[in-house]
């Protein structure tokens, strides 16, 4: 699942054909070689969790954007509300989380393959692509959900993972990722008072030493907001590093903004993996605040992305 | 309400509770756009656009509820119970939570008049939710004596059960009792110094801090003979 820059070319390519004609030639994967996608989490005004209306509501949104790629939350495809992950320390304290979190479980151990393969199914038709499925591996887990979290990924027909988990849930993960032969990349907040936190470059070092399966979602505006250079890492880790998320803040644990007015070199980031020909995903992710709707934001993303790769 | 208020404001609360109507007059009006319903007045406005455009309702929900990805409850958060104007509201805003597990960001750049907005506007989502919260309950069997108690910590500077609400509980049954209770008038613009608008805001503050049993109890009093 881990791809040369000659076989993630071949993907680039390959992505629209498996598309219907019709659709082929609307659908963006790529932008002068820069391969081109959508985290779903950009989706802020979805229906809710096990509405049957959210992943039809997805594909829309993709196809009227005309991305063709995705990295789907796991909130979008469980029937649970995104807290019953586990992922957030706060959320663990709150009335119901344990009920909530064993009910997911139970849900997680039993729903059958075919769940996630009717979705991949939607997608396909459509002539979309999940490429990453997006889980956020915590200590909630069992090494059975774990297992099961993975054989989901792969009916999904997603590549891999992103992950917003920690370190130590990274050492854990050693013994599935090389059973599975499934990657997962760490993706970074920037909290930068927890050593467990995925924040900084040396903890993204700490996770990719331990397995050659381990690798980055580097978010570059969270790596901006922690004061870090997101420029300086692709061109040290452009090998490990399988997507970037796309959103512009500003420094010193700053807010999000619209793309151009934060401190993240986001045309400088995107033009070195264009010239540098580097096999690294660059996919939007929308979080600045605006009236309007999700899908004419991420529009916007995107047609900035396009005047900084022209 | 006591050492609250300023003299003679509790003649004004008597008359805001007597002849006031019950809060749907408050209801927004217009089309929902990203960031929920616009607000009833300009003033709330121009907060519900610091709220929307420093992107607070990704976590926090576009009313306040929903909270996602850890964020704070702010519907029930204690610490926005205890602002007034923004002044704890506001240094948290402006300083963020960088040592969250995700982070809230920081806004600096926030003027003094947009946190009093924000303020302002999280105070007024609180109360509606509050609100629809709270007649949501339905269940008015209280302990009087754990009401009377209530009433005379919080109510009693301004209200006699004797006095201006003699017959309350014969005049307004059920749902009409609670919700005079909980919103005895129109607060959707709470601000001013005018007796009246002191009033509002006494009774806002009730309604944001008000727990289930608080409000069982006190119909329970209102109602005992």
């Amino acid at each position: 699942m881990i791809l040369t820059r000659r076989e993630f070319g071949k993907v680039l390519a390959a992505a629209p054909l498996a598309a219907g004609a019709a659709q082929q030639q609307r659908l963006l994967y790529s932008i002068n070689g820069v391969g081109i996608g959508l985290e779903t989490f950009s989706f802020h005004d979805l229906p809710p969790a096990a509405d049957p209306r959210l992943i039809p509501t997805i594909i829309s949104n993709m196809r009227e954007i005309g991305i063709g790629e995705c990295e789907i939350m796991s909130g979008h495809i469980e029937p649970w509300p995104t807290i019953a992950t586990g992922w957030w320390v706060q959320s663990r304290r709150a009335p119901g989380f344990q009920q909530l979190r064993e009910d997911a479980r139970r849900w997680r151990l039993s729903v059958p393959m075919s769940y996630y393969a009717n979705i991949r199914k939607q997608f396909e038709d459509a002539g979309l692509r999940i490429y990453l499925y997006n889980v956020n591996f915590n200590e909630t887990f069992t090494d059975e959900e774990r297992d099961k979290t993975f054989e989901a990924a792969k009916a999904l027909g997603a590549a891999g993972f992103s992950s917003s988990t920690v370190i130590s849930e990274a050492r854990r993960l050693v013994p599935f990722v090389e059973r599975h032969k499934m990657f997962v990349a760490m993706h970074n907040h920037n909290n930068l008072v927890d050593p467990d936190q995925f924040a900084t470059p040396q903890s993204f070092e700490t996770a990719l030493a331990l397995s050659p399966y381990f690798k980055a979602t580097l978010d570059i505006g969270h790596f901006v907001a922690g004061n870090n250079d997101p420029v300086a890492f692709i061109r040290k880790h452009h090998d490990r590093t399988v997507n970037i998320h796309v959103r512009d803040r500003k420094r010193n644990n700053g807010p999000n903004r619209p793309f151009g007015q934060g401190d993240t070199p986001i045309a400088e980031v995107l033009r070195l993996i264009r010239d540098q020909k580097y096999p690294i995903r660059c996919y939007l992710e929308y979080e600045y605040g605006s009236f309007r709707s999700s899908v004419d934001e991420v529009k916007t993303c995107l047609d900035y992305c396009r005047r900084v790769l022209a | 309400m006591p050492g609250l208020l300023p003299p003679r404001a509790g003649i004004v609360l008597i008359a805001v509770f007597a002849v006031a109507a019950p809060g749907d007059a408050q209801a927004p009006r217009g089309k929902a756009d990203a960031g929920g319903l616009p607000a009833p007045t300009p003033e709330l406005e121009r907060g519900r656009a610091v709220y929307v455009l420093s992107s607070c309702h990704f976590c926090h929900g576009v009313d306040l509820t929903g909270a996602q990805m850890g964020a704070t409850d702010l519907m029930h958060s204690p610490l926005i119970a205890a602002d007034q104007n923004g002044n704890v509201i506001g240094p948290v805003v402006r300083a963020g939570k960088p040592n969250l597990q995700t982070a809230m960001p920081s806004y600096p750049d926030l003027t003094s008049q947009e946190i009093a907005d924000l303020a302002a506007y999280v105070h007024y989502l609180r109360r509606q939710g509050r609100y629809r919260e709270l007649t949501m309950d339905g269940d008015d069997q209280g302990d009087a004596r754990a009401g009377e108690t209530y009433f005379n910590a919080n109510c009693a500077a301004c209200h006699s059960k004797s006095g201006d609400l003699t017959g309350v509980a014969a005049k307004y049954g059920g749902a009409a009792l609670r919700a005079r209770v909980l919103r005895p008038s129109d607060d959707r613009a709470p601000t001013g110094t005018d007796r009246t608008a002191v009033g509002r805001l006494q009774h806002g503050k009730l309604l944001e801090r008000y727990a289930p049993a608080d409000v069982r109890n006190l119909i329970s009093f209102l109602r005992e003979r």
